[in-house]
Parts: structure tokens; sequence; C-alpha cells
């Protein structure tokens, strides 16, 4: 290899490391920033303390409402888009005609283009309005706004990637379903799903790891309140929501503390990536044992 | 029979509603802002925070912004597409840098926000700015970036390589000469559509880029974009009607350029 | 003379505008093996699919003519597509098992037809392996993935999963093209012992597996059924010139 070769390979190398020194950049700094929180505070206090009061004499950083909220909205999310997901998923991979499915996944890839905050505005002024009209919840802002808000955000994700699991079955399969007097339903349950499963759950974990990721929709529909979450009705904080919100004015302990919550969020999403991982690897690795 | 048809009708009622709430969010929020909407809202520049006059610098700190995101990020995302396409082999250090993209394209929006707000906005003092903003814009727009130009690298056929290699080109040349330009118009398209994600993004860029209502005339300055404008004159109250036009422009054009860069996909794959 | 368990007249077979089938006459005989032969794309795995309508799974086909089983035209309206696969198990060219246990893989063509007792599973499972002469090298790992297996083995296990559903007719389509010639003498030899018992329709690209299993050759050209008789005819005295020069070797 020539001497502008060997260059040219290196310059390209250090680019297409960016991702993951970033992706180490940004683990490093946001923990380094929330350290003293874990250390100082305590981990214990800060991950389940109920109270939030930065502005107090005596400062309480207990996050467990907030975590209790991001909780809440994000399983409301898989609850209601998942299933929802899944079988869109189904209808496009194994009902839908070619034509058909390549037509509405386009549609649905425009849903994933969608700003986050124009479904939190859409949320604000339709959903929030109607949950307090016809739910009786008093404010509107609650759990299931963010939840469906958050539902209708990760249906992108988990129909597409889903769609694709269910695709990459092979046709044998079902030729062999068939060929035996099962009917399309009783393939799809018993042979196509449980074949396309890996992609699925991975769907699934990615819908997840985007629905704790997501701020600014969920923090214009959830109302803000650092309370835990006891019905669907009520309002909530989630942790990202709480960072938006305050990083701006906050100093000292405080912003340390907002960083913690970064923190705590940046490592969940280590976890997501991590089990994806595995499942990828495993499901790869069960063909060929 | 019977019970064939309840599943049939149970997927339909789904992918139903899947494309219900697309034509509800976007038709709601057009229908109700295309009202706002007039030449005076648009060359006109923001007044009394956001409740009369147009939003112009609000539409020009947005194309500074991601202009300015892109500007960094799409070298960068063409040369990373370009090693893990072309020079990586596969092992190790591939699954590594595979992995670091994947990881990065999960990390959330305020992560982001979290990593330019510390590093850019307060340890380097560089304030909220155009700066700031545009780089942590740029980190999230990498993998997405190289995630869809190596795709659009991979579409183009051994044959084209072996036919360049064979005449005694050097890889390099190969790549300049022969791949690139006929992954062109897939990395046009990658870009497009990365431009969509980084207009609609808030969070990270409400924390980074500030959400002044000033005209841009430096990097350094502060600036609010299309996003960050919906989400304060309504999360704030400031004026519905305001955020209905401004939400509906930035629908239109998030839709125009998902629109756009399918046409031209389409285009392309007829003509090739 | 044998009976006659399947009777076509006057089959025409259409994908879209592509005549894949024309006029297809022939009586195949029951508890024999009858081989199918002829190039690619003479229309043979076509004919073959025809018998358990399996091209219902493929958009805008369409079927003309009688197709009997059993005396029943199996493509007439009130028939029950379930029933008619049950009856006609099917073996594709590349072994298909379904990623699952054997045990599941085994048993999944019972319980499709609502067998859900155990013992009565069980039973099937086994007798199933053994008549595909599979039960001794599986017995111990049952509840093991069935991807495990060699293609030889997942070939007989599909051949033991259609068994399952106590077919009266296994269509078979090109069973060994991806086979090595160890496991394809072995499936040879099966498909021999399974003619006893059951009516056995082989698609085969290789004619001296033809001559070496079957009893009646159909020979197939561009979607003509070209001549049917006693392999041992077909093989030294065909009457028609083009099946002569394929099995010569002349063309395909």
């Amino acid at each position: 290899m020539d001497i502008k070769e060997r260059y040219i390979r290196g310059v390209l190398l250090v680019c297409a490391s960016l991702s993951v020194i970033a992706v180490a950049a940004i683990t490093y700094t946001i923990i380094a920033a929330g350290w003293p929180v874990f250390t100082e505070y305590g981990v214990f206090r800060f991950l389940f303390g109920a109270k939030w009061l930065p502005d107090a004499d005596n400062i309480q950083l207990g996050i467990l409402t907030m975590i209790a909220g991001t909780g809440a909205v994000t399983v409301c999310a898989l609850v209601i888009g998942g299933p929802i997901g899944i079988l869109s998923a189904v209808y496009l991979a194994e009902l839908a005609s070619k034509r058909t499915s390549t037509v509405i996944q386009a549609f649905i890839d425009l849903l994933a283009g969608i700003p986050s905050v124009i479904y939190g505005f859409w949320g604000l002024v339709v959903l929030v309005p109607a949950i307090r009209n016809y739910l009786g919840s008093t404010k509107g802002y609650s759990v299931l706004a963010g939840g469906v808000v958050l539902a209708i955000m990760i249906l992108p994700t988990v129909v597409r990637i889903s769609a694709d699991a269910l695709r990459a079955v092979p046709k044998e399969y079902r030729d062999g379903s068939y060929a035996l007097g099962a009917d399309r339903w009783y393939t799809i349950f018993k042979v196509i799903l449980p074949a396309a499963a890996p992609g699925i759950i991975t769907a699934l974990i990615l819908g997840f790891g985007r629905a704790i990721g997501e701020t600014m929709a969920v923090l214009m529909v959830t109302g803000n309140a650092k309370q835990f979450p006891t019905s669907l009705l009520e309002p909530i904080t989630t942790i990202t929501g709480n960072i938006a919100l305050e990083i701006g004015y906050s100093w000292g302990l405080h912003r340390q503390a907002l960083f913690a919550c970064g923190a705590v969020l940046m490592i969940i999403i280590l976890l997501v990536n991590f089990l994806i991982n595995r499942i990828i690897r495993r499901a790869a690795g069960g063909i060929y044992e | 029979m019977n019970k064939l048809k309840i599943w049939d009708f149970i997927t339909w009622v789904c992918i139903g509603l899947v494309l219900a709430v697309l034509l509800l969010v976007i038709g709601h929020v057009v229908v109700s802002g295309i009202r706002f909407i007039n030449l005076k809202f648009i060359v006109e520049t923001t007044s009394n925070a956001g409740r009369s006059g147009g939003i112009r610098n609000v539409i020009s700190a947005t194309i500074y912004l991601t202009l300015s995101a892109l500007l960094l990020a799409v070298p960068v995302s063409i040369a990373a597409a370009i090693y893990l396409q072309e020079y990586a082999r596969k092992g190790r250090l591939l699954n590594i840098l595979v992995s670091g993209i994947e990881t990065l394209a999960g990390v959330p929006s305020i992560v982001f926000g979290l990593f330019g707000f510390n590093i850019f906005v307060t340890l380097l003092g560089w304030s909220w700015s155009l700066v700031s903003g545009a780089i942590t814009l740029a980190l999230m727009g990498l993998p997405i970036l190289t995630r869809t130009i190596m795709e659009a690298i991979r579409a183009v056929p051994r044959s084209y390589r072996d036919a360049s290699l064979a005449l005694g080109a050097g890889q390099w040349t190969t790549i300049v000469r022969v791949v690139l330009p006929a992954a062109f118009s897939g990395i046009i398209t990658g870009i497009i559509l990365s431009m969509g994600r980084i207009i609609g993004e808030t969070a990270a860029v409400f924390l980074t880029f500030g959400s002044t209502l000033n005209s841009i005339s430096s990097i350094f300055d502060s600036g609010r974009t299309m996003p960050v404008h919906v989400y304060i004159l309504s999360s704030e109250s400031v004026s519905i009607d305001n955020a209905y036009a401004t939400a509906t422009i930035l629908l239109v054009v998030i839709i125009a350029l998902n629109g756009l860069a399918y046409l031209y996909q389409g285009i392309t794959k007829k003509r090739g | 003379m044998n009976d006659i368990q399947i009777r076509i007249r006057d089959l025409n077979f259409y994908y879209g505008e592509f005549q894949a089938l024309y006029g297809i006459n022939a009586d195949i005989e029951r508890k024999a093996v009858t081989a199918l032969i002829g190039p690619s794309g003479c229309g043979k795995s076509t004919f073959l699919r025809c018998i358990n309508r399996m091209n219902d799974t493929i958009d805008n086909t369409l079927v003309e003519g009688l197709l009997e089983v059993n005396d029943e035209n199996i493509y007439s309206a009130g028939l029950d597509v379930t029933e008619l696969r049950k009856k006609i198990g099917m073996v594709f060219q590349r072994p298909n098992p379904f990623p699952m246990s054997i045990y599941d893989n085994v048993a999944y063509g019972p319980r499709v037809h609502g067998i859900k007792n155990k013992a009565k599973l069980d039973e099937l499972v086994q007798k199933s392996l053994e008549q595909a002469h599979l039960w001794v090298e599986v017995k111990d790992r049952l509840y093991k993935n069935a991807l495990g297996l060699s293609g030889g083995q997942q070939q007989r296990l599909v051949i033991a999963r259609s068994l399952a559903v106590e077919p009266e007719i296994l269509l078979m389509d090109e069973p060994t093209s991806a086979l090595d010639p160890i496991a394809t003498a072995k499936l040879e030899d099966l498909v021999q012992k399974l003619a006893k018992e059951y009516t056995v329709i082989i698609v085969t690209h290789n004619m001296q597996q033809a001559a070496r299993v079957s009893t009646k050759t159909a020979f197939f050209l561009n979607g003509y059924l070209i001549e049917m008789d006693e392999t041992s005819k077909i093989f030294t005295a065909p009457k028609d010139q083009r099946t002569e020069d394929y099995i010569t070797g002349r063309f395909g």
C-alpha cells in the first residue's frame, strides 16, 4: 500500500471512529458531571428519594417520582403501541400485496420523520382537552396523554423492524405449514411470529429505548407534577422532561443532579443496546447451532 | 373460517389506526394552522415574544443551524461510510465501530443536549450559540447519515469496483471515480432525510442553541428554531395561533423533504 | 392393474397471463411411486403443486379442467382445503423444518388438525419418525431444535412431519436436490418403502433416480405431458421421439 492510500485510510478510520468516541465522550461527560450526586448526595437517596426540592434549604434530590413517571408513560406506550405495531407489521408482511405494503410503508416512514414537538403540540391541543372533557381528568395533562403520544412515536420503529423480521422468515416455513393443512393465521401464530420473535423483541426494546428518552412531546402533555402516577388521568413528570425544564436555571448540586439524571438515562440506553446485541447474536447463533 | 376473518379484521383495524393517526395529526395541525399563514408571517420578524409579527428570524435561525450541522456532519459521515463499507474487514474493529454507530443512534436527544450544554455551552464558554448547537446536532446526525450513506454505497454493484481495480486504478481512485458517483443519488437521498430529522430536533437544540429571538449575525449568537418556537408558544401559552402557524410551516417543510427524497429516489431508480 | 387414485383430465394452469400447463391427462395409481421428469421449467413442479392446491397460496393463478382425488373434484367450490392437505402430504426441494423442536415439528400437523392428547401425539410422533427411518437417530434429542439436524435428517424429519397427519398421498418436489449422495441413497430407499403404504409422486431432474424408485414415469416438456408409462418402458422404449431425446441426453 502506498503512502497516500495509507494516509487516506487513516483519515477515514478516524471519521469512522467518531461515533464510538462520541458515545464514550458523552457517557463519560454526563457521568462525570453528575458524579458528586452519586458520591456526596448518595446513590440510594438520589434514586429512591421521593422528594425533589432543589431550592429548599434542606436540599432534596430524589427522583423516584420521575422514574415512576417515566416508567408509567413508557409502559403505557408499549401496551398501546406494541400490539398495534406488531399486527400492522403482520399486515404489511403477510396480508398486503407488495404494492400496498410499499405505499403504506412510505406513509409510516413519514410518521417517523415528523418532529416530536409536532406530536407534543397535537397532544397539547387535541389529546389533553379530549382527556379533560371526555374522561373526567381534572387537568387533561396525564400519563394517558403521554402514553398515547409516545405510542404514536414508537409505532414507526416497531412496525418497520417487526415487518423486516417477518419478511425475513423463509418462505419454506409458510409452504411447509400450508402443506400440512394449516390456515393462514395458524401459520402466522405458530410458525411465523415465533420464527420472527428475536426481531420483534428487538423492535419492542428499541421502541422502549425511544420512549424512555423522548423529551419534548411528553413534557408538553404530562403536566410537570412531581408525584407518583396513581391513575392514568393524573399528571406526572418524566426524567427527561425535568432535565429540559430545569437545566437552564440550575446551579451547583441541582445542576449536577440533572446530569446524574442524564447518566441514569444513558446507562439505561446502553443496557438496551447491550440487550439487543445479545438477542441478535443469540438468534444468529441459534440457526448454526 | 370465522376466526380467520376476525384476525384479518383486527389487523385491518390496526393498520387503519396507524394511517388514521398520521392523517389526524397532519390534518389537524395543517387545517388549523393554514389560515394564520400569510406572506407577512414569513417575511416579518417576531415581535412581542412571538405574540405578533412573523417568524422570519426563526426560519433563518433554523436554516443556519441545519446547514451548519450538515456542513460538519456530511463530510465526516461520507468518510466514515467509505471506511466501513470499503476498507474495514469483518472482525472485532468493525463490530465495535458499527455498534458505536448503533448506540449513538439510540442516545436520547436530551442526553445530547446535556453533553453539548456541559462541553460547549459551559466548559468552552461558547454559551447558547450557533456553534454549540451545530456541533451537538452534527453529532446527533452522524449515525443516521452514516447508515444511509453506507446503504447507498453498498448498493453499488461489486462489478463496478472490480472493473476499475482490474484497470489498475487504486482503491481510493476507484472509490472517488466510480463508487461515489454511482452512489451519489443514494447519498443525496440520505442527506435530505437526515435534514428533516435535524430540522425537527427540539430538546438538544433547546439546551445548546437556546431560545432567544435574535437574528443570527455570528456563530456565537443564540437563536430559536421552529420546533423550539412551537414548544415555547404552546407550552407557555404565548400564542396558540402562531404555534399552529409555525407548526404547519414546519410540517410542510418536513413532508416536502420526505416527498423530495422519495421522488428523487424514484426518478434515479427509473433512470438507472 | 392397480386402481386409480388421482385422475386428471384436460388440466390447464395459468400464472396470470402465462400458461404453465396445457391439457394434462393422467391417471395416478394408488400405492405406487410415480416419477415426474423433464427439463427445468417444464411444468412438473407446477403440476405437483396443483394436486394439493399449494398454488392457491400464489396470487393471480388460475386452474381449469378436472383433478379428482378418490373420485372427488378437489377444485369444486365446497372442498375443504385443510382436509385435502391432510390427505396429501408434501415434501419440498430444500428441507424446511420449522425452527422448533423435533417433537414439535412432527406434532405440528396433528395439532393443526386438533389433536391435543399428549399420549396420542407421542404415539404419532414416534410412529412417524419410525416410518421415516429417523427415530433411532433422534429419539434421545426429541426436544432439541430441528435446525441442528443434518440436511438428510432434516429431509426425513419433514417426511415424518407429513406422515404424522396420516396422509394417503405424498408429493415430493425434488426432495434430494439439496442432499449429498449418501443422504440421497437413504432417502430413495425410504421412498420405495413408503410406497407400500402411500401413493408417492416424486418430481426429479435425476433420471437415474426416477428409474430406481418409480414404477411409472411421466415426461413433461414446455407445459405438456408428453408421455406417461411404466418406468421400464419409458427408459427402454419410449414412444415419443422427444422423450427419447431427453432420456438419451440430447437436451435438457
